[in-house]
């Protein structure tokens, strides 16, 4: 037993277990509060982070409202300012619809209008200000309405056509939506290749089908444009892109706000795409009565009755609950008996007025004539002076 | 800073949702040659033949047309539309063989007024 007592081994051994016991008590300990201040820290970080990207997000949002709200206002401006050149045209070109300039004056009047579209769109994706109210349309006028909104509206052409109109509501929203898509139609397609417009009549409403003959998208645009045409989009003006694409991302606003759809998820039969607007049943009314014919029923009637999607109880419909469309008379003014003729139209006073005014230039334009080429023209001519051809 | 304008005011009438251009599809004016405003115009077809292509402002055109001459005025006055594009119009219509065209009356060539003096002058000479 002596020789253990003696043995400078067993006293280390003795010393040493309870001091490497405690060591290794009060490494653990130590380890055990590194680990929860790292914790501590680690929790702490999360929540900066958190807090910082909380803060990021607000000052995005914040900004991102902010762009809306100033972009919205001055948009607004500028449509403001579209609309009433469009009038101040439309005046011009009645007033000198007789002379050369009119030509030119349909082409600013085709620029104007594009211009009040690009304002249009930037304001709808600010969830700002569509447009003007517009009376109940025919869809044939919506989409020509359309057609005249996009740089190259000739390369579009209207196949078919469905006797229905759109409520007034619809009537700008559907119009801007489709000339997006005309836009996009025709910008993605060869300058030579026509763009098609098909309407049809579908269980739901009707479907407006826009044939391209273009390259068609890849699946990353498919995607794209499907996710800004759902709802699950980026809303505002960030995240266009650069250059900036506007198109489905308006159109994605515009069927969110006024409850149509559009697809874009099939190929046209020419290798482009083809993009269905579906406007459903509520969207849809009869059609609206033409307010050009008939000068006698000008300041009769007020043409465009308080029509709205409650008139699909119209009395004019078929048996099969589609509008009628009401068929025109013939308007017969100048009669080959002349025992008729007290029976013409009566006419308003503006027209009246037009016509007098028209055949007074008319008169006096032919009494200016130069006396020469009457002459010319008399002796080129058969016919006896003051005498019809028969 | 607050802007002038009052937001409550009546918004003007908002212009024709189709333009003209649209309708004339963008064609150019015809000659003045081929219509002046006293050209008269008359449909070839019976209302029943009329295709369906037609456009609306064209199917009233013809509408307007049928059964007798109209002045290519008479007819601008009625559109309301500008009287250019009724004329672009008219000339498509001409083109696709739906409307036929009838130059104008020629107009009565006014006596020289001289002749008539001497004439006047002879018989006053003559009969006192």
């Amino acid at each position: 037993m002596t020789q253990y007592i003696q043995d400078p081994a067993l006293w280390a051994f003795l010393v040493g277990t309870p001091a490497a016991a405690a060591v290794a008590v009060r490494q653990r300990r130590a380890a055990r509060s590194a680990r929860r201040e790292v914790d501590e820290v680690r929790n702490h970080y999360t929540e900066l982070e958190n807090r910082y990207s909380e803060s990021v997000r607000k000052a995005q949002e914040q900004a991102e409202e902010e762009t809306k709200s100033a972009l919205k206002s001055a948009m607004r401006t500028l449509q403001g300012l579209a609309g009433e050149q469009q009038l101040i045209i439309s005046k011009l070109q009645s007033k000198y619809g007789e002379s050369l300039v009119l030509q030119d004056l349909l082409e600013i009047d085709h620029m104007n209008s594009q211009f009040g579209r690009r304002a249009q769109s930037i304001a709808v994706l600010c969830q700002g200000w569509v447009g003007r109210h517009r009376d109940v349309a025919s869809v044939y006028d919506v989409v020509r309405s359309a057609q005249g909104r996009i740089r190259h509206f000739q390369r579009v052409e209207i196949l078919s056509q469905v006797d229905f109109g759109i409520t007034s509501r619809a009537v700008e929203p559907v119009a801007l939506a489709l000339a997006e898509l005309l836009d996009n139609a025709t910008s993605y397609s060869s300058p030579d290749t026509i763009v098609e417009i098909n309407v049809r009549t579908v269980p739901k409403g009707i479907c407006i089908v826009v044939d391209d003959a273009g390259v068609g998208m890849n699946d990353e645009e498919r995607a794209r444009a499907e996710r800004l045409l759902s709802s699950e989009r980026a809303s505002g003006v960030s995240g266009l892109g650069n250059p900036p694409q506007f198109g489905f991302a308006v159109i994605g606003v515009l069927c969110e706000r006024f409850g149509f759809t559009v697809s874009v998820d099939s190929s046209s039969p020419y290798g482009g795409v083809r993009a269905v607007l579906l406007l459903p049943d509520e969207l849809l009314t009869s059609m609206p009565e033409r307010k050009e014919p008939a000068p006698a029923a000008v300041g009769a009637v007020p043409t465009s009755a308080p029509t709205g999607p409650e008139t699909s109880l119209n009395p004019s419909m078929t048996s099969d609950g589609l509008p009628k469309r009401r068929r025109k008379r013939p308007m017969i003014l100048v009669q080959n008996d002349t025992t008729a003729t007290p029976a013409a139209p009566k006419r308003s006073d503006e027209d009246t007025a037009a016509i007098m005014a028209a055949f007074q230039r008319g008169t006096r334009s032919g009494r200016t004539t130069d006396p020469r080429t009457m002459g010319q023209l008399s002796n080129t001519r058969d016919a006896s002076e003051g005498h019809e051809i028969p | 800073m607050t802007p002038m304008t009052d937001p409550d005011k009546p918004e003007p009438e908002a212009a024709e949702l189709v333009r003209p251009y649209v309708i004339t599809k963008g064609r150019s004016l015809p000659d003045d040659e081929q219509f002046s405003l006293i050209t008269l115009v008359t449909a070839t077809l019976d209302d029943r033949q009329r295709p369906n292509r037609l456009s609306p402002e064209e199917q009233n055109l013809l509408t307007m047309c049928t059964g007798g001459y109209l002045s290519v005025a008479e007819i601008a006055g009625h559109t309301r539309l500008p009287l250019g594009v009724v004329k672009i119009l008219l000339a498509s219509l001409v083109e696709g063989g739906y409307i036929l065209t009838r130059p104008p009356v020629a107009r009565a060539v006014l006596a020289d007024r001289e002749i008539l003096q001497e004439v006047l002058d002879g018989l006053r000479a003559k009969f006192g």
